[in-house]
């Protein structure tokens, strides 16, 4: 841990930044300082809610009507998004599991079906060789596993060549998914390549399948590092190992 | 799905009045994949969420991105609601501020922010009754907002609606940390009494 006056905050100083907590003011060896002394403090823990309600009468006083297309790209991203399970307490008894594959991901409908497109995307079910399953079956569970690992975090981006870009990166898992809508179909076998950006070197992390009725299939792209974005370009049939145009989105994670 | 109101004795965390308890029963049912009741839940949250984040981001395009993320992270967290936590609105009105003050200090939209002319966003017209009750809302917090000590009053609004850090609020402020942290608690105290928030 860094030293230097963050650590040199004494109880009392914790109790009085309720409100810079709240605000989400507080940042670095100071929030996670306050986080920690926060759970043992069930008094500040209620002053904290008392703050964030107040801070909502602050939110709800300069509510403003969104852009008219929001509303039906929220809900089409909605359908192809698999949710979080509940947090439960206890572990599921171990005889719950399926005793006859254990390699079977046991996957809820939502997930499947993402994790089918994925691969089909990827282009792994191509024949019906027991290879060719295996691997499907295997680009499902890293699909699923990605989407429900607790660290997954979602971003959406416009693209510049239109529609936008939806990705699920878990850094747990070293992968992420991506989805597009509207991006509008490449002529001459071009193709949309993936790049995990860092600074300012790129690496191939994949192409995106072509746009069906204006979207592209869920991508799995493994490799990601700490401190990767990902971004996507427009590249020859094949794609390229380095990106030789600028990308039409860039997303941070 | 039931999205009628249920009468105001429910027991539970009140932040304001309004329909909050079926914002928290159409938020369980979304915890269950009711594509329906997330339908319903937009037209209650897209207007706070999309207005708050503008307030923060200012950027409109980038403003509808992230409203677009918020909402589409309480269909994917919805299980991880809990009324006894607080109330669904402050919930994701939680999640919708963080997630804006972190676009605003990610380093790429600060060039972006630099760099782009803001345009006005396109805006629907409202519903009358929404329109009322946010005015009133609006009313409500701005009066709170006045009786606050100078101090008070910028350090929460620069912290709150600057998405600013604060050291950042402190700076701009030309104000010492310790003063700042004090004055936001003791501002907040002030505004939660007066805007009758109880909890």
């Amino acid at each position: 841990m860094k030293l230097g006056r963050h650590v040199r905050l004494g109880r009392h100083d914790l109790h009085g930044l309720t409100g810079v907590y709240a605000l989400d003011a507080l940042t670095g060896p100071d929030l996670d300082q306050y986080e920690h002394h926060l759970h043992q403090c069930p008094p500040c823990e209620n002053e904290v809610r008392g703050f964030r309600e107040t801070g909502t009468g602050l939110a709800l006083a300069v509510a403003a009507s969104p852009p008219p297309g929001l509303r039906e790209r929220v809900l089409a991203a909605a359908s192809v998004t698999r949710q979080l399970p509940p947090e439960v307490r206890q572990a599921p008894p171990a005889r719950l599991r399926p005793a006859r594959s254990p390699w079977l991901p046991r996957l809820a409908a939502a997930v499947a079906a993402a994790a089918v497109a994925a691969a089909v995307a990827l282009g792994v079910v191509q024949s019906s060789t027991q290879h060719r399953l295996d691997q499907a079956q295997a680009e499902n569970r890293s699909v699923a596993a990605v989407l429900a690992a607790p660290d997954a975090r979602l971003a959406v981006r416009r693209t510049t060549a239109g529609g936008v870009a939806t990705v699920v990166a878990s850094q747990s898992r070293h992968a992420l998914i991506i989805s597009t809508s509207g991006l509008p179909a490449l002529r001459g076998g071009k193709v949309y390549e993936l790049w995990f950006v860092s600074g300012q070197t790129a690496r191939r992390a994949g192409l995106l399948p072509a746009p069906a009725a204006g979207r592209t299939a869920p991508l799995l792209a493994s490799g990601l590092a700490a401190g990767d974005g990902v971004a996507v370009t427009v590249e020859p049939a094949g794609g390229t190992s380095h990106p030789t145009t600028t990308p039409i989105v860039v997303v941070p994670l | 799905m039931s999205t009628q109101d249920v009468p105001g004795s429910r027991p539970g965390p009140r932040a304001l009045p309004g329909r909050e308890a079926d914002l928290a029963e159409l938020l369980t049912l979304v915890a269950r994949g009711d594509e329906a009741a997330f339908e319903a839940a937009y037209d209650r949250l897209a207007r706070p969420v999309f207005g708050l984040i503008r307030k923060v981001v200012r950027d409109p395009a980038q403003s509808e991105e992230v409203a677009q993320e918020v909402l589409l992270e309480v269909w994917r967290t919805a299980s991880r609601f809990d009324v006894v936590r607080g109330s669904a609105m402050t919930w994701v009105m939680t999640i919708a501020h963080r997630r804006a003050v972190d676009r605003v200090r990610s380093a790429s939209a600060e060039t972006q922010r630099e760099h782009k002319v803001s345009v006005a966003a396109a805006v629907a017209p409202d519903g009358v009754a929404e329109a009322v009750e946010s005015r009133l809302d609006a009313e409500r917090v701005r009066s709170c907002l006045d009786s606050l000590t100078e101090l008070q009053r910028q350090s929460i609004t620069l912290a709150y609606y600057g998405g600013y850090t604060y050291p950042e609020v402190a700076s701009l402020l030309s104000t010492a940390l310790g003063t700042i942290k004090t004055r936001v608690r003791d501002g907040l105290i002030r505004m939660r009494d007066c805007m009758g928030v109880s909890w």
